[in-house]
């Protein structure tokens, strides 16, 4: 009896999960269904056609702004890295009396909120350093964006490794600069996989700063690219589902293979 | 250390500064008057202002719905029927996908011809033609349930970490005293999710007053008329389309005012933890 009881209690969850699946998963579905058909398919005609990939390939330099996402994501994330783990490793190893004000400073950054810097970043970049032409005023300001919680992240991360090791390593004659490049950097990699992760999803989709800060429609992304196709009111849906489809595709799969770090990641503000 | 502080000082710190510094002038991009505090005293006589207020707290109505909904679907995938990693997989999705295409796909859904009055009409409800988006409340509506469907994966993520976390002796204990399933929820499970539920509260209200701006730009482009201009979208429109680069500046200060105050509620959640 017991039995039977918890089997149907299981069948009804079962049902409300795969409704609230459909819910889920139905933009997937109309996205791809009509991008596979022509305007008037989609307006009521019947059957498929690839009219709309044809049309979106004409309408946006698609090859060109994956290049451009993919350059953009790629800087942005080496430069995060690369601050982060220096940054996060001299915060937790080698402490000093600035580091609690740096941390702190640091912590404080994760505060701002991008609108709140913009207009005043936008002006800088483009009456001071003249950055916005090519990549590099994106680059910069996503890789600011990005620094301060993977230097959270990171300095955590290595405050978890035990302080013998670095002291033995150090003993031993290694140099601090050695001890981080052969011992503590090998041992972070899952932490710097989340970054990767995180940071990649998060640059990958972002419309603002690429729309401000990357002036020449060369130099767009895809997703900036599709944000712009829309704003100028396109009426041709099929044509921005398709659209929307091939910007989607790089951060879902990067999601599907690495799930697990985006959670680790999403959850690093709570702790265990 | 230093290349961090560097990066973070020269694209993070100094522009917070400079924009405290415009917030109190006349400025257009190139020349600024300086004005002093009557900048504010202005702007916070003005109805639009207001009006851009009220929709971010109308947005803050959702967040219940945004919190409640994730937290009964964590207690469902908790029970571990066969196939809930697959589900948390699907519900966890549209964390990866950009507002851009969220907002494509919702702006169809709630379309004179999609998929929402579809529906209505399939259950026999077709009277009830909905048009959303074409009024500024019904606008708001539409954004707000795009927000909070988007919300629902991160979330589940967040409530199934802490539900990982709860030890069940205690739940066992309460029910040999005889405790009814509600009261060991209420008292027992709540208690312990505590951290985690004001985690999600933070983050949802973060993501509701930052991180619209996409949806809203793809969506309805801050209307019909003020409808859907949350304080996020008003910094832009008033930068970037009326070039008045001072006002852009004093809101984006107020709304770091606003954020900071939730931030540090988020920080000493963290600090408890350590």
């Amino acid at each position: 009896m017991m039995k039977i009881k918890m089997k149907r209690k299981e069948i009804i969850i079962f049902i409300i999960m795969t409704l609230l699946a459909i819910v889920m998963i139905y933009p997937f579905y109309f996205m791809i269904n009509s991008s596979f058909k022509s305007n008037a398919q989609f307006l009521g005609a019947s059957g498929h056609s690839m009219l709309s990939w044809h049309k979106l390939f004409k309408a946006l330099p698609v090859g060109r702004q994956l290049l451009n996402s993919t350059i953009v994501c790629t800087a942005s994330i080496l430069i995060i890295l690369i601050v982060s783990t220096l940054a996060g490793f001299s915060l937790a190893k080698m402490r000093s009396k600035a580091s609690p004000i740096f941390f702190l400073g640091i912590v404080g950054a994760m505060l701002i909120p991008l609108q709140s810097i913009i207009i005043n970043a936008y002006v800088n970049e483009a009456n001071h350093f003249n950055l916005l032409s090519g990549y590099w005023g994106a680059i910069l300001l996503y890789s600011a964006l990005g620094t301060p919680f993977a230097t959270f992240l990171m300095t955590s991360y290595f405050r978890g490794l035990p302080d013998d090791l670095v002291e033995a390593a150090i003993c031993d004659g290694l140099s601090y600069q050695r001890v981080f490049t052969r011992i503590a950097l090998p041992l972070a990699v899952p932490a710097v996989v989340t970054i990767i992760v995180l940071q990649f999803i998060q640059i990958w989709d972002d419309l603002l700063v690429g729309l401000l800060f990357i002036q020449d429609p060369n130099y767009r992304t895809i997703t900036v690219g599709l944000g712009a196709l829309s704003a100028g009111r396109t009426t041709d849906i099929p044509v921005l589902m398709a659209g929307s489809l091939v910007s989607a595709i790089p951060a879902v799969v990067v999601y599907l293979i690495f799930q697990r770090q985006l959670v680790n990641g999403l959850t690093a503000g709570i702790g265990k | 250390m230093l290349p961090a502080l560097a990066l973070v000082a020269a694209f993070l710190g100094i522009p917070i500064l400079q924009a405290v510094y415009y917030s109190f002038t006349q400025w257009d991009g190139l020349t600024a008057t300086w004005v002093g505090i009557s900048t504010y005293t202005h702007e916070l006589q003005y109805p639009i202002f207001w009006r851009v207020l009220e929709n971010n707290g109308l947005l803050l109505l959702g967040i219940p719905v945004a919190m409640l909904l994730p937290l009964g679907i964590a207690f469902l995938l908790n029970e571990k029927v066969p196939g809930w990693k697959f589900f948390r997989s699907i519900y966890f999705l549209p964390t990866a996908i950009s507002w851009v295409v969220i907002g494509m796909v919702s702006l169809r859904f709630f379309a004179q011809q999609g998929l929402l009055n579809g529906i209505l009409q399939g259950f026999g409800l077709g009277f009830i033609h909905t048009d959303l988006l074409s009024s500024e409340r019904g606008a708001l509506l539409a954004v707000s349930i795009t927000f909070i469907w988007s919300m629902v994966g991160t979330n589940t993520i967040i409530f199934l970490t802490g539900m990982a976390t709860l030890d069940n002796s205690l739940n066992e204990a309460a029910r040999m005293d005889g405790a009814s399933n509600f009261r060991i929820f209420r008292s027992i499970t709540l208690p312990q999710l505590q951290r985690f539920i004001q985690f999600s509260f933070i983050i949802t209200v973060i993501s509701a007053f930052t991180a619209l701006f996409s949806l809203i730009f793809v969506m309805t482009e801050g209307g019909p008329g003020f409808g859907t201009t949350t304080l996020e979208f008003f910094i832009y429109q008033s930068a970037f389309s009326h070039s008045d680069y001072g006002t852009g500046a004093m809101l984006g200060v107020i709304l770091f005012f606003m954020m900071a105050v939730l931030g540090i509620g988020q920080l000493a959640i963290m600090r408890n933890k350590d």
